[in-house]
């Protein structure tokens, strides 16, 4: 770490940051760029030597056409039902105060915490045409067939999707809205402007970095699900990430795995730059002194817009707690009794044969995986983050673009990437322990970049000059000053990275090897052989590990976290 | 100190104990093997007599198992002694070579099956249990109405929603139904007959275990399964709820087989397995766990098996070198017009 930040003044390119470019350029050759160069080589391969007829095929062939087309659909589609449910949370996270508001805030990370692979199963547990919403309201109406048969298809996908990120556009959006200078909307409303005119005309172009920002975000995460669309989705609905897997895990044409993993980066820079972008735009946004009016929702007179409200948050109850509520009744049920039976069976050797490990076994790889992918993602991630907002260098923004260039490239991709890369010398670690813990390191440094980023810039460069003067040398005024002003966004890093890692489980299924098995993976084969009372029992001990994990590091770090 | 006790504690979970090795086989199979199979008494027959332990590894199912074994042996990684798996797979697998070659010397129990069944085309590669892929219906959900009484009445919109198959390029079975339409259909006709039960579909799972999971969570009624089903509830003494029946009295044969996998430090042991397979012993557990036709003659059939296993009036099949040239071709053309009806 000390090597990053160099000697001397550390707001000109010295040649320590030369060092530590330098450094992190040749980690990333042999774990990033070297494995995706030699898989985008394949692309460019046929059964006699160079061709160019995988590329062609996949953007002329009507199955690859078909995949591509539809993995933007459903990526679409989820991206706006998101924004639809989002947006109205926003709202009311804007312009109204309620007791557990706090609470609900903090609520909307749980995508972060929540591996796909675990939503699939709420889902499927909740809304599956035996699930419990079906089975309620069938015996409450008496209903002979299930009256939503929605699980299996593009819907299940899109509200599975939504699930998921209409949050990141509560919380995103949310923030932007409350921050909004009232000034311009008052003079509006002085003048006599209407309520639905000032909103459009006043508050949606103030809001649009917003919504633009999170919506590409959304857009991107969507377009790259994997668990999901395999779990949900079946053979009928695949999207390019599924077909990438089915090419290059079952079918073993890897040349066709390959330009379908071009065609899929290309499209995701696309996005992931137009994401990067309009972020970069939303800063610009000046926010006023005075913060919007908000009103007490819980306080007389009740309007229609306060039962509208409550309509709301009673559907998104449902809607939201369903599935999780669902994995915990269904882990505590098992064979027409109640109890930890399921519990208990993780214990004993039952399922051994499926996981082709024990249970507890996966639960330690889980950790050994977590805590080793933290602390690499983490050391990569910091010296980026330094680099990125103390260095200046000519030509930092394409260095920039290439060290965060995991960002664009899917868990499966990457997955497939190492597999190849890493089986072959230099590195021989095949689908080793190290090379899951690689995988995940490249998967989530950029996300701790990210989370640092913000606070980097905001620190105060004069406090370490002050501290240079007085004749502290540059890694002691690291070690006292910028490191301790660091912890908290250190801590928040720290505790993303490792829920991301517990939960990776595309690019995982993609290395692991017979014998070796992680927490996702553990659920995923349960839930293949539909052992719901187990996968569930499983999904409970991956959330309570990851919820310990985030009290844990609370507890090192000796202060809330507000993330 | 509170610091260095949460530490020393994520210390103690990562550096825990390891088992120490003993001798032991691995071998490569598919998940209902392990789940319905013989497997664990199989595990324990060997042990007792040879003192070796066995190992199983599924990826799921035969196929994905089968993908795994290559991809390791391309990169020269694998540690499977030995590999099940269906038939249809075994052009795949001449394409690689994977498996040594075994002689009646090897294995004396291959004296006990016919031969017919042990012309298989590929050397090493030996048939243990055989049955039919029919379809199977929830007798609860079909009380007024009954289930399609051909391949072509699947298309019919009283079915929506209520049939679950298998991936051809995933499942082993799911690859026999889609032989099958090929052979009843015609390689012209298969297509539109996909086409016409889009609507009949629930959903494609990756493997056998997954859609048998759906249809008795009640997720649908109809399934693409074994003629045996109705066979297995009966000797289970359970009501006979799902039961199989072949369409328009037709089927498609399902041959299963082991191989020794080449590179393998245990070749002796390993086809003592297969011996240990083939044997009156495993054999009669056969019909019992496997719910398919044991291949050892000499093996007798359970009473209720014997009532209620039906062997269809017309067994389809088609040749494994027919297969093996067109396979590539079938599954992608399956696979464009699945996902877009």
């Amino acid at each position: 770490m000390a090597a990053c930040l160099g000697d001397g003044d550390h707001t000109t390119v010295t040649r320590g940051w030369y060092l530590a470019l330098l450094a992190l350029f040749g980690l990333l050759a042999l774990v990033f760029y070297y494995p995706l160069a030699l898989v985008l080589s394949m692309a460019f391969k046929g059964p006699n030597g160079w061709s160019f007829s995988a590329i062609e095929s996949v953007i002329t062939d009507p199955y690859y056409v078909h995949l591509i087309l539809f993995t933007v659909k459903q990526a679409a589609y989820s991206t706006l039902l998101s924004l639809g449910i989002g947006l109205v949370g926003a709202y009311i996270l804007a312009r109204y105060n309620f007791p557990g508001k706090r609470t609900i805030r903090s609520l909307t990370v749980i995508p972060f915490v929540l591996p796909a692979i675990v939503v699939a199963l709420g889902f499927i547990l909740f809304f599956g045409n035996s699930g419990y919403l079906n089975r309620t309201l069938m015996s409450l109406f008496g209903l002979p067939h299930p009256p939503f048969r929605i699980l299996y298809s593009l819907v299940g996908i899109v509200l599975a999707h939504a699930f998921y990120n209409a949050p990141i556009v509560m919380r995103v959006v949310g923030a932007s809205w409350e921050g909004l200078d009232p000034s311009i909307d008052e003079a509006a409303q002085s003048l006599g402007v209407g309520r639905w005119r000032r909103f459009i005309g006043i508050t949606l172009p103030r809001l649009m970095p917003a919504i633009l920002s999170s919506s590409a975000l959304v857009f991107v995460f969507t377009f790259l699900s994997f668990p999901i669309v395999l779990t949900l989705g079946g053979a009928r609905y695949a999207t390019i990430e599924v077909g990438i897997y089915t090419l290059v895990r079952t079918l073993l044409d890897y040349n066709h795995g390959a330009a379908l993993i071009l065609v899929e980066i290309v499209i995701s820079l696309s996005f992931t730059y137009l994401y990067l972008r309009t972020e970069g735009r939303m800063a610009i946004v000046t926010q006023g002194s005075r913060r919007m009016p908000q009103r007490a929702l819980f306080a007389l007179p009740v309007d229609a817009g306060k039962v509208l409200i409550a309509l709301y948050a009673l559907l998104m109850g449902v809607f939201f707690l369903g599935p999780i509520v669902s994995i915990i009744i269904d882990s505590l049920h098992s064979a027409q009794s109640w109890g930890i039976a399921n519990y208990a069976q993780l214990v004993s050797q039952r399922y051994s044969p499926f996981l082709g490990t024990s249970p507890l076994a996966t639960v330690r790889t889980s950790l050994i995986i977590g805590s080793l992918a933290t602390l690499a993602s983490l050391l990569v991630g910091m010296t980026i983050a330094f680099f990125v907002v103390r260095a200046k260098i000519i030509g930092r923004w394409a260095i920039e673009a290439a060290l965060m260039a995991p960002l664009a490239v899917s868990s499966v991709a990457i997955g497939f990437a190492l597999l190849r890369g890493l089986s072959g010398p230099p590195l021989r670690l095949g689908g080793t322990l190290v090379a899951i813990i690689i995988a995940h390191a490249v998967l989530i440094y950029p996300f701790v970049v990210r989370v640092l980023r913000p606070i980097l810039e905001g620190l105060d460069v004069q406090l370490v000059e002050a501290a240079r003067s007085l004749g502290s040398s540059r890694l002691h005024a690291f070690l006292d000053i910028e490191l301790p002003l660091l912890r908290r966004g250190l801590l928040v890093a720290a505790v993303f990275a490792f829920a991301l890692s517990m939960g990776e489980m595309s690019a995982t299924i993609i290395l692991i090897r017979p014998g070796l098995s992680t927490i996702p993976i553990a659920v995923y084969g349960l839930l293949s052989a539909r052992q719901f009372g187990a996968a569930s029992a499983m999904a409970v001990v991956l959330i309570a590990v990851t919820a310990i994990a985030f009290i844990s590091i609370d507890r090192l770090g000796g202060r809330r976290l507000n993330a | 100190m509170k610091r260095a006790i949460w530490l020393m504690l994520v210390l103690l979970i990562c550096v825990s104990p390891f088992l120490a090795a003993r001798e032991k086989i691995v071998v490569y199979t598919y998940d209902s093997f392990v789940s319905w199979g013989p497997a664990a008494a199989l595990k324990e027959a060997f042990f007792k007599k040879y003192d070796c332990d066995v190992e199983y590894v599924t990826a799921g199912g035969g196929k994905a198992t089968l993908s795994r074994l290559i991809a390791e042996r391309n990169v020269g990684e694998t540690n499977a002694d030995l590999f099940m798996a269906e038939l249809n797979d075994v052009p795949r697998i001449a394409k690689y070579d994977l498996f040594l070659p075994v002689t009646s010397d090897d294995i004396p129990n291959l004296a006990s099956v016919p031969a017919n069944l042990l012309a298989t085309g590929l050397s090493g590669f030996v048939p243990y249990e055989y049955g039919y892929i029919t379809l199977t219906y929830d007798a609860q959900a079909f009380v007024t109405q009954s289930p399609p009484a051909t391949l072509e009445d699947l298309a019919d919109p009283a079915y929506a929603g209520e049939l679950i198959c298998e991936d051809p390029r995933t499942s082993s079975t799911g690859f026999s139904f889609l032989l099958w339409t090929i052979a009843h259909f015609g390689e012209d006709k298969y297509l539109d007959f996909w086409r016409s039960i889009h609507n009949s579909l629930l959903t494609i799972t990756q493997g056998w275990s997954e859609a048998w999971s759906l249809l008795t969570h009640n997720e649908a009624p109809l399934m693409v399964s074994f003629s045996t089903d109705t066979a297995y509830a009966a000797m289970s003494g359970d009501p006979l709820r799902y039961r199989a029946y072949a369409p328009g009295g037709e089927g498609y044969r399902t041959v299963y087989g082991i191989g020794v996998v080449k590179g393998t430090h245990n070749a002796k042991l390993a086809k003592e397995f297969i011996d240990l397979l083939l044997s009156k012993q495993i054999q009669e557990l056969i019909p019992k766990t496997e719910v398919m036709f044991p291949v050892n003659t000499n093996a007798t059939l359970p009473q209720a098996f014997k009532r209620y296993a039906i062997v269809p009036q017309t067994v389809l099949s088609i040749p494994l070198d027919v297969v093996g040239k067109k396979m590539a071709q079938w599954l992608h053309a399956w696979e464009t017009v699945i996902i877009q009806p």
